[in-house]
């Protein structure tokens, strides 16, 4: 019968698959050690980029000007610390800190007695990513302080209404992204590697000369690839989730996901390695591949805040609808329409296509002599 | 596009031929590896492709196997178009390349076991099956070793009963004994006979004219891609002689005296390069003496060797030229 027939061949190149990447140390460093470095540089880059170390020199402790520092803590823009001037000095001289900030003598005096208070604010300009943020923190917090304090004083008001239903800190948002792009690139890595392998070790005559549907072949592949992937995936998401505490609303739809974006990025490591043939080609470009289709693909934010051009590239790649399921699995919300049905079906489209695509290139596969 | 007057033999035909290759041509870029190749191999025959390196052979096998396609002329393996209906055919045809194509880090009989996957052999019956090979190439006791640790030999011996699971009509084995050592390269010998006993086409290439000789029923000598004789190997011995004395003379030989060895009783050939003269006897006829005394009338025999044709002489023979490699 064809079907068990064709489902022997999967079962078959799949296990056959796992046998040979568990004797091959190269499976180890590509499947574990590529997709946590990829993880912990990003979260690294997210918590260095997020708030501006900042010193606050406090010559008035007295209510307002404890009031003040509580602002400017709460505005999700510094990492405040309180110490004296010349600590301050020495920090900012050595880079340690971007700015400092310091609270006047008589603050509260002179605020309650209406007159003007000069707040002196130093800044390393040294790059204008942080110098900016604190050029435009530190009125916010005043205003933020003033508001709080003298509410009559401030007479117009932001009236907030929030489309989701909870905020979601910079990182445990990140943290899904980069999720995603580690199980992609690990996918696209291992299927890339396990199909060069086939053509390097000459065992792809084997397979050529078999009369099993290439098709099988294919899927065999991607079943056999993605099994030996679960590791790490299971070992990515459980640093998102006991580290950075983004903790899935979705569990289970997580784990279908996780395998659908897995058995997606298999199968286009599987296309890429049949058509190069060769593992020392495959691996720089599905690294080289992965990381522009991260930052294509609306990791920091949902990708239409990218503008049309960068919008439009994002709806051709993998990633970003794998991001997009991903943060509805981690956060329970949508980042850019249309919906959660549209990213599952366009993942099983690319790994369709991928493995018709694949089985087409093992079908026109001729040997080289 | 079919080749000017070219018929395969329908598979209804109890004696159509296993092969045919009908004015085959396999071009890569401006190199041209196999030219103008017409060939019929009949069921239950062993054939041989014999040449060089470079000659064509592994190319030639690759397309009747259908790993490769050809530019021009037609493949018809078992009554089926190639071009066609090769993925049709597969499950008829047993290989063993040149590379043996073994997953080296897997067991024996996990390669066994993916062979059969891969061709649907009944899980009914595998196992015996399994045995059963490995006990005929002798690899019983290492079925649970991995293929990395086998000789050159061994792992031979594993590709030829990898080949043999599915139980294929037509074999092919690709240089079945290169590299591997003189007492498995006999045993090798006798499973390939064997398979001849059992009906089976096998078509072999090999560098060696005493495999050839001791396998094949027929035999054809390619070069550049060319066939250049088609033939028994009886015949060949026959055409090319049964023995090769080959003298070194100083001085170098007079065309003259070339001329007189040609026309002794019982030489089929005399060819001379480098100082070197090779002279080819037919039959068993003792003319080794009559030879030494003619040249010895008028050059200084330096040394004498007497030896039974092998592929350099038959090239020889054949292009005038020594056998590249």
């Amino acid at each position: 019968m064809a079907v068990g027939r064709d489902l022997r061949v999967i079962g078959a190149v799949a296990r056959n698959d796992i046998q040979v990447a568990l004797t091959d140390r190269l499976f180890f460093f590509v499947g574990l050690i590529i997709p946590l470095n990829f993880l912990f540089v990003f979260i690294l880059f997210a918590l260095s980029g997020g708030l501006a170390p900042t010193a606050i020199v406090m010559n008035d402790h007295g209510p307002l000007a404890q009031q003040f520092v509580n602002a400017m803590g709460s505005s999700h823009s510094f990492r405040i610390h309180v110490t004296d001037a010349t600590q301050a000095q020495r920090q900012i001289e050595a880079g340690d800190i971007v700015a400092v900030v310091t609270i006047p003598p008589d603050f509260d005096a002179n605020l309650l007695a209406g007159r003007r208070v000069e707040l002196p604010v130093l800044v390393n300009n040294l790059q204008t990513d942080f110098t900016n943020d604190i050029r435009r923190a530190v009125p916010l917090a005043i205003t933020s302080f003033y508001a709080s304090a003298f509410p009559n004083q401030v007479v117009v008001q932001a009236q907030e209404v929030d489309v989701q239903m909870h905020d979601t800190d910079y990182v445990p948002y990140l943290a899904v992204s980069v999720v995603v792009a580690a199980v992609l690139i690990t996918g696209i890595l291992q299927g890339s590697i396990v199909a060069a392998r086939e053509y390097e070790s000459n065992t792809i005559k084997e397979l050529m000369l078999s009369p099993a549907p290439r098709w099988a072949l294919a899927a065999g592949k991607v079943v056999g690839t993605v099994i030996l992937n679960v590791g790490a995936v299971v070992v990515v998401t459980g640093v998102v989730v006991l580290l950075v505490g983004a903790r899935p609303v979705h569990p289970l739809e997580l784990v279908g996901l996780a395998l659908l974006t897995m058995a997606a990025a298999v199968s286009i490591g599987i296309l890429a390695g049949s058509l190069l043939k060769r593992r020392q080609a495959a691996i720089p470009l599905a690294i080289g591949l992965t990381l522009p289709l991260f930052f294509m693909s609306g990791p920091f934010g949902p990708a239409n805040w990218l503008g049309p051009v960068g919008g439009f590239i994002a709806l051709l790649s993998p990633m970003f609808y794998a991001i997009e399921a991903f943060q509805h699995a981690f956060h329970g919300y949508q980042t850019a329409p249309p919906s959660l049905a549209t990213d599952v079906v366009v993942l099983i489209g690319f790994a369709a296509v991928s493995i018709v695509a694949s089985a087409w290139v093992l079908n026109r596969a001729r040997v080289a002599h | 596009m079919r080749a000017e007057g070219f018929e395969p033999a329908k598979m209804s035909e109890p004696m159509g031929y296993a092969i045919e290759l009908a004015g085959v041509t396999k071009r890569f870029g401006d190199f041209t590896a196999v030219k103008d190749l017409t060939l019929r191999v009949s069921r239950g025959e062993i054939f041989g492709l014999l040449g060089p390196n470079g000659s064509g052979k592994t190319t030639t096998i690759n397309m009747v196997s259908g790993l490769s396609q050809p530019s021009s002329g037609h493949v018809v393996v078992l009554g089926h178009d190639m071009a066609t209906d090769s993925r049709r055919m597969r499950r008829s045809l047993g290989s063993v390349p040149q590379e043996t194509a073994l997953y080296e880090e897997l067991s024996a009989e996990a390669n066994l076991r993916f062979h059969a996957d891969l061709f649907d052999v009944p899980r009914q019956g595998l196992e015996k099956r399994m045995t059963q090979l490995l006990d005929l190439v002798q690899l019983q006791e290492r079925r649970r070793s991995r293929v990395s640790t086998f000789s050159g030999g061994m792992k031979r011996r594993l590709a030829l009963a990898r080949a043999l699971l599915h139980d294929p009509e037509l074999l092919y084995l690709d240089e079945p004994t290169l590299g591997v050592d003189v007492q498995s390269r006999r045993a090798l010998w006798n499973y390939i006979l064997d398979l001849k006993k059992q009906g089976k086409t096998a078509l072999i290439t090999t560098n060696y004219l005493e495999e050839a000789n001791a396998l094949c029923d027929r035999l054809a000598i390619l070069d550049h891609g060319q066939l250049i004789v088609e033939d028994t190997p009886a015949n060949l011995k026959r055409k090319y002689g049964d023995t090769v004395i080959e003298l070194m003379l100083d001085p170098e030989p007079q065309s003259e005296l070339l001329e007189k060895l040609r026309k002794l009783n019982g030489v089929a050939d005399v060819t001379h390069v480098d100082g070197l003269v090779k002279v080819t006897v037919e039959g068993e006829q003792a003319v080794a003496g009559k030879v030494v005394m003619l040249v010895t009338r008028s050059s200084r025999l330096v040394s004498i060797n007497q030896h039974t044709p092998n592929l350099d002489d038959v090239f020889l023979s054949l292009t005038g030229r020594a056998l590249r490699d």
